[in-house]
């Protein structure tokens, strides 16, 4: 579903940020990122949503050659990946119910084809009362959960989600991430770059990426990171 | 639970919005006096190039061989039966004098001078008249007739028309090119300032043109409502002008004016003047778009 080989990739003229990447994202599989601040990670997953291309290496997505791909037959693909962004990307002058809305608007659904569904993800995020508030009066554990609720309402077939559970509380956190496991269950890819420990240790990830100085290593499970870790301190 | 309606992507920018309505209105304003004025010039060039201006003269001579009423009677039964011809009417000493006095003064000098007698012919409105021929005609058929048919004078006018039309399409290009650039430079601006929300709908897989259409719409608005307000405060421009002129009796050569009263539906090209700057609005706003999404990944 995503393949990087030998992928490279800086931010204009700087340094070299992502060095001889190389990994595949089966279908319906669930996957943790890892790695220290800088590492990357956001960056990394920039390139699995288009909106960065590597500086050298080749990417596959959904079985298409992405270098191959023509600009205009790009947006489909991006149909296929929800994103919640790190820092969430909410529209300010749009309300929880439009910004949530916004992916099926954007593929050219009406209202009426949504809303209930629309509605029910918004109450199941405990957000079910907040849907005419603009985002500039949500605290920021509630933009983070409409920021999931707007990366997987169009039901995507690969779900990327930049530390989600960054801003909330255990309880709301155990619930993102049993959204998580339940959309990976119905057959969605998964792949959450965290650093929360919680997360890594009651996740039953198959495999867990680090990243470290600019290249990824794999890790079976959260003991042996917390192994590795252990052993390079 | 109510919902309410889906608003725009974009937001509505209420500062930057009144500044360019104002100057949206500014040009379509500009645009408007232009075209009305093209459109006169182009009617009255048309009109004067064709002699279907409406009149011409005939001059009468004093002679030797025939006498002054006889030489007016006989020039007025050849001109009323020539095909085409409205009415001719003698001009009288009193009204020649008239004419003449800003030249010779007031006082009788006309019974002093040798003053040719005058016809005033009016052509019947939209039929081409054998002027030459009329002319011709006379020179036989009177002694001392001659046939002015203004001719050099309205070649001069029309030229002078023709001319002044062109500057005014050249005016009207320029203003085009304004809104133009003007559109060009606020797209450029809107992009800038929501450029946050331009990539975040275009992550989510936007396609360019759903983006496009979202600010083509808003410049097509906005160039109509401009462009409207710049068309109201034309009309309101030339009526209130032409009313005052009216009053004060119209200088001999104003013809604009009195035009723009006497053949409003002459003038209904105006009201395209909004739709156009609307339009170029439009496909400015959205080529902009276009092309400054085609630099994004
Ligand atoms: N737009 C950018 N232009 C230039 N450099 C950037 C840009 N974005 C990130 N970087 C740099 O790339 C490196 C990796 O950044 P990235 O955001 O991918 O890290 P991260 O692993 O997501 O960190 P964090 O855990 O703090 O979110 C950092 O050194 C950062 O300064
Ligand atoms: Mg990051």
């Amino acid at each position: 579903m995503v393949r990087f080989e030998n992928v490279g990739m800086r931010y204009g003229l700087g340094p070299e940020i992502l060095r001889d990447i190389s990994f595949t994202l089966e279908p319906g599989s669930f996957h943790l990122l890892n790695g220290p601040s800088g590492a990357g990670k956001t960056s990394l997953l920039k390139l699995i949503y288009l909106a960065e291309r590597p500086s050298r290496g080749a990417i596959s997505m959904f079985g298409r050659e992405i270098a191959a791909t023509p600009r205009e037959e790009l947006p489909s693909l991006r149909r296929r990946i929800g994103v919640v962004f790190q820092d969430f990307r909410l529209l300010d002058h749009l309300t929880v119910f439009e910004n949530v809305s916004l992916p099926r608007r954007v593929m050219g659904e009406f209202e009426s084809g949504y809303r209930a569904e629309v509605e029910e993800l918004l109450s199941w995020v405990g957000l079910g009362n907040r849907l005419n508030a603009k985002p500039p009066t949500l605290s920021g554990g509630e933009k983070q959960r409409v920021a999931i609720a707007r990366a997987v309402v169009a039901k995507p077939e690969l779900l990327l989600a930049d530390e989600p559970t960054g801003n909330v509380d255990p309880e709301i956190g155990g619930r993102i991430m049993r959204l998580f496991i339940e959309l990976n269950r119905l057959g969605t890819s998964v792949l959450i770059a965290t650093h929360d420990q919680r997360i890594m240790e009651r996740l039953p990830a198959t495999r867990i990426f680090q990243l470290i100085d600019g290249r990824v290593t794999t890790a079976q499970s959260a003991k042996d990171l917390v192994l590795a870790e252990a052993m390079r301190a | 639970m109510k919902l309410p309606s889906q608003s725009g992507l974009m937001p509505a920018d209420s500062a930057s919005g009144t500044t360019l309505h104002t100057i949206v209105a500014v040009m379509s304003f500009l645009a408007c006096l232009t075209l009305g004025a093209v459109l006169t010039l182009s009617r009255l060039a048309s009109e004067w190039t064709d002699g279907l201006s409406g009149s011409v003269t005939v001059q009468l001579l004093p002679s030797s061989q025939i006498s002054p009423d006889d030489q007016m009677s006989e020039a007025l039964r050849l001109v009323r039966q020539w095909p085409g011809i409205f009415a001719a009417r003698a001009i009288s000493r009193e009204e020649a004098g008239k004419l003449l006095e800003p030249w010779l003064g007031e006082g009788n000098v006309l019974e002093d001078l040798p003053v040719p007698q005058l016809i005033e012919v009016t052509l019947t409105p939209g039929r081409p008249v054998e002027l030459e021929g009329l002319g011709h005609a006379l020179a036989d058929g009177v002694p001392g007739a001659l046939l002015d048919d203004h001719q050099r004078w309205n070649q001069e006018l029309a030229s002078f028309a023709a001319s002044s039309e062109a500057v005014g399409w050249a005016v009207l290009l320029l203003i085009a090119l304004a809104t133009l650039a003007i559109v060009i430079f606020a797209t450029q601006a809107g992009l800038q300032a929501h450029r946050e929300i331009v990539e975040v709908v275009h992550m989510i897989g936007a396609r360019d043109v759903f983006i496009a259409t979202e600010f083509q719409s808003h410049f097509l608005w906005l160039g109509l409502r401009g462009g409207v307000i710049g068309l109201m405060l034309a009309a309101a421009t030339l009526l209130g002008s032409g009313y005052l002129w009216d009053v004060r009796e119209a200088p001999v050569g104003a013809q604009l004016l009195p035009q723009f009263i006497s053949a409003p539906y002459h003038y209904a090209w105006l009201l395209f003047v909004p739709a156009v700057i609307g339009l170029i609005a439009m496909s400015t706003a959205r080529m902009t778009v276009l092309r400054v999404l085609g630099r994004m990944p």
